[in-house]
């Protein structure tokens, strides 16, 4: 059945399948199959003369199109993704077991409601080894504003080593009475702390974390904090700024999959004027609310701090309270 | 500069005392470096008195809480507190001789030597001595380099150019972050700490005035709700966040009579002060009392 014959729709598509040299079907074998530009080119020759691939058709279902990824399999691996605790039992029942990997997720509010704490907390938490049941991996924590502060995060370190103690008593002969190895020092030593000045800075260090984190295989979570505050500078053009951040959003997005870990981006709040009144919102635009998975945004309700899911595509929108204690991130204190 | 380099290894901050133990149990430490703190309070509450202080105080070495530094002080509100200086600078020379000599300074060292001062009356004025600073910085010589920057009043500086206009506001908003960005780039590469002081204004009850922004649900002082000024957009620019209230108390107080600076000493007012911690990255919310002496501030432990 010669390619010229075959009832493909537009000439375009026959002249590309000449131009790839299939003359026959017989010449063309599963792997060049597979190897075709368009899915749409292969089921055609499929549909056409199903009997003569048949015979090729188990090696053939594997190599279909390369990259892609049937639902199940998409589905198994959900379930078995790992997540990030947030040390707030009420915060990671509202995430479904905590920040997960392999996802963007936007972390918005105002000053001084918690955002530092809790990209602080996850860059810690991330640190716990897998038999207290954590991810044991490295953290990447970019940071923009300067509001990282080493003795904030040996605080928070050494309350997560009590906690790992604590539990590893808890659990008692499981563990065969484990040491806890690892002291606040070492998860200071476990985060790579970028200090970004401009936004140049920032966009050459993103461009840069492919090869750094080929290179650290076992880091599993990227914190920028904040990923705003050098973009919302005077930008001449304020199209070009978002062209700039959709890039940046994707390649982000791209280095979650490929690496499998989790990047948290960290976000401010700037009042939006809608119908002459005002009403919050995170900053960079509305286009940059596109570009991340998930968001979560802090609010303060009376003298508590609450967390609300704005956006997911898997979870429902909840809130839950949470707090920031000397230890951390923790659940909320009062009792409704 | 190549991204590799942008790796740093974090250390612990610096901090700069207040001068008094209470007030630096309350700020663990003092004014951290490397970042920007932020003093809100309405005129007359200490703002300036607190920011001659920590001038001279740089001064000192760092076992005392200082940095062993000199300071850039630039003022935005006429005129500068010179007499007041002189006076904070004389009993900082006769109390500390001992230690300023023990860094390397000469017996007849004058403390107001160590701290620059400058005049600035615009918003676009501060961004354009930015690069002189920083080349001032790169290239100073001295066995006592600049490591605090102290601004006097920030937002004396956008109150007259700009209208309330959406425009003049997103103008206001990008020349914060300008400012902003430099001022914590400075800090970061020198290894500064930024002290910036910042007016109120009353509440109204419309707008964003009352967004509840740090610990604080409402900030009073001398019985009136006020936000401190500039907006969200400014909150967003400072790393912390101190606010100075004050209150008057008419009734009579045996254990201390305060004779307050203003009425000098009418009836029995007193004028109590306070200092609370609205918003930081590394502390829990705290307040403390504090009072204005000849000598300065200093906390009280009530």
């Amino acid at each position: 059945m010669d390619p010229w014959k075959l009832p493909i729709s537009s000439a375009i598509q026959r002249k590309r399948l000449l131009s790839q040299s299939y003359t026959s079907h017989a010449s063309a074998s599963p792997s060049d199959l597979a190897c075709a530009d368009r899915a749409s080119d292969v089921i055609y020759l499929l549909l056409i003369e199903p009997q003569v691939i048949t015979s090729k058709f188990s090696v053939f279902s594997f190599l279909f199109v390369i990259g892609a990824q049937n639902a199940w399999d998409i589905l198994l691996e959900e379930e078995s993704m790992t997540r990030i605790t947030t040390s707030c039992a009420e915060l990671d029942k509202i995430l479904g077991g905590g920040i997960s990997c392999k996802e963007v997720t936007e972390i918005g509010g105002v000053p001084g409601i918690g955002k530092t704490q809790l990209g602080i907390q996850l860059a810690v938490n991330v640190q716990i080894p897998s038999y207290y049941g954590g991810l044991g991996g490295k953290a990447i924590y970019i940071d923009t504003e300067g509001s990282f502060m080493v003795e904030r995060v040996l605080q928070i370190a050494e309350a997560c080593t009590e906690d790992m103690t604590e539990y590893g008593r808890f659990l008692g002969k499981s563990i065969q009475a484990r040491q806890v190895e690892m002291g606040p020092k070492d998860f200071l030593e476990n985060i790579y702390y970028f200090r970004v000045c401009s936004y140049t800075e920032q966009i050459g260090l993103e461009n840069y974390l492919d090869k750094f984190i080929s290179e650290h295989r076992d880091v599993k979570i990227v914190v920028i904090d904040s990923v705003a505050f050098q973009f919302r500078q005077d930008f001449d053009d304020l199209a070009q700024r978002t062209r700039v951040l959709s890039a940046m959003a994707l390649k982000l997005m791209k280095l979650a999959k490929k690496f499998s870990l989790a990047v948290v981006l960290l976000n401010q709040v700037t009042t939006k004027v809608i119908e002459s009144s005002f009403q919050l919102a995170l900053a960079l635009g509305d286009s940059w609310s596109h570009s991340c998975t998930n968001r979560l945004i802090l609010y303060w309700n009376g003298e508590e701090r609450y967390a609300y899911i704005d956006k997911s595509p898997s979870l429902r929108s909840a809130s839950a309270p949470y707090s920031v204690t000397s230890r951390g991130i923790r659940n909320s204190s009062s009792n409704s | 500069m190549a991204p590799e380099n942008l790796l740093r290894r974090p250390q612990p901050a610096e901090k700069l005392t207040l001068g008094c133990p209470v007030m630096d149990r309350c700020l663990a430490g003092g004014i951290p470096c490397e970042s920007i703190t932020e003093i809100v309070a309405e005129s007359g509450s200490g703002k300036t008195q607190l920011c001659l202080q920590l001038a001279l105080l740089a001064q000192l070495p760092p076992s005392l809480g200082g940095l062993s530094a000199s300071s850039i002080y630039l003022h935005s509100e006429f005129p500068f507190p010179t007499r007041r200086l002189h006076q904070l600078a004389a009993q900082f020379h006769a109390h500390h001789l001992q230690d300023l000599i023990a860094t390397g300074r000469d017996q007849r060292y004058d403390p107001m030597d160590g701290i620059l001062v400058q005049s600035i009356h615009t918003a676009d004025q501060l961004l354009d001595i930015m690069p002189q600073t920083e080349s001032f910085l790169q290239n100073s010589q001295t066995q006592f380099p600049v490591r605090l920057i102290v601004i006097d009043s920030i937002a004396a500086l956008f109150r007259s150019d700009f209208d309330n206009t959406s425009i003049d506001l997103m103008k206001r908003s990008s020349l914060f972050f300008k400012i902003s960005g430099k001022l914590k780039s400075l800090a970061s590469r020198f290894r500064l700490a930024v002290v910036v002081t910042n007016q109120v204004v009353d509440y109204v009850g419309d707008g964003m005035n009352g967004l509840k922004i740090g610990n604080l649900e409402e900030l009073y002082s001398s019985g009136r709700r006020v936000c401190p000024a500039l907006g969200l957009a400014w909150s967003n620019c400072v790393n912390s966040r101190l606010f100075l209230s004050r209150e008057e108390d008419e009734k009579a107080n045996n254990c201390s009579v305060e004779r307050s600076e203003e009425d000098g000493g009418f009836g029995s007012r007193t004028t109590r002060r306070w200092l609370h911690l609205v918003f930081a990255p590394h502390l829990a919310p705290s307040s403390c009392e504090f009072v204005i002496r000849r000598e300065g501030i200093s906390g009280v432990d009530r």
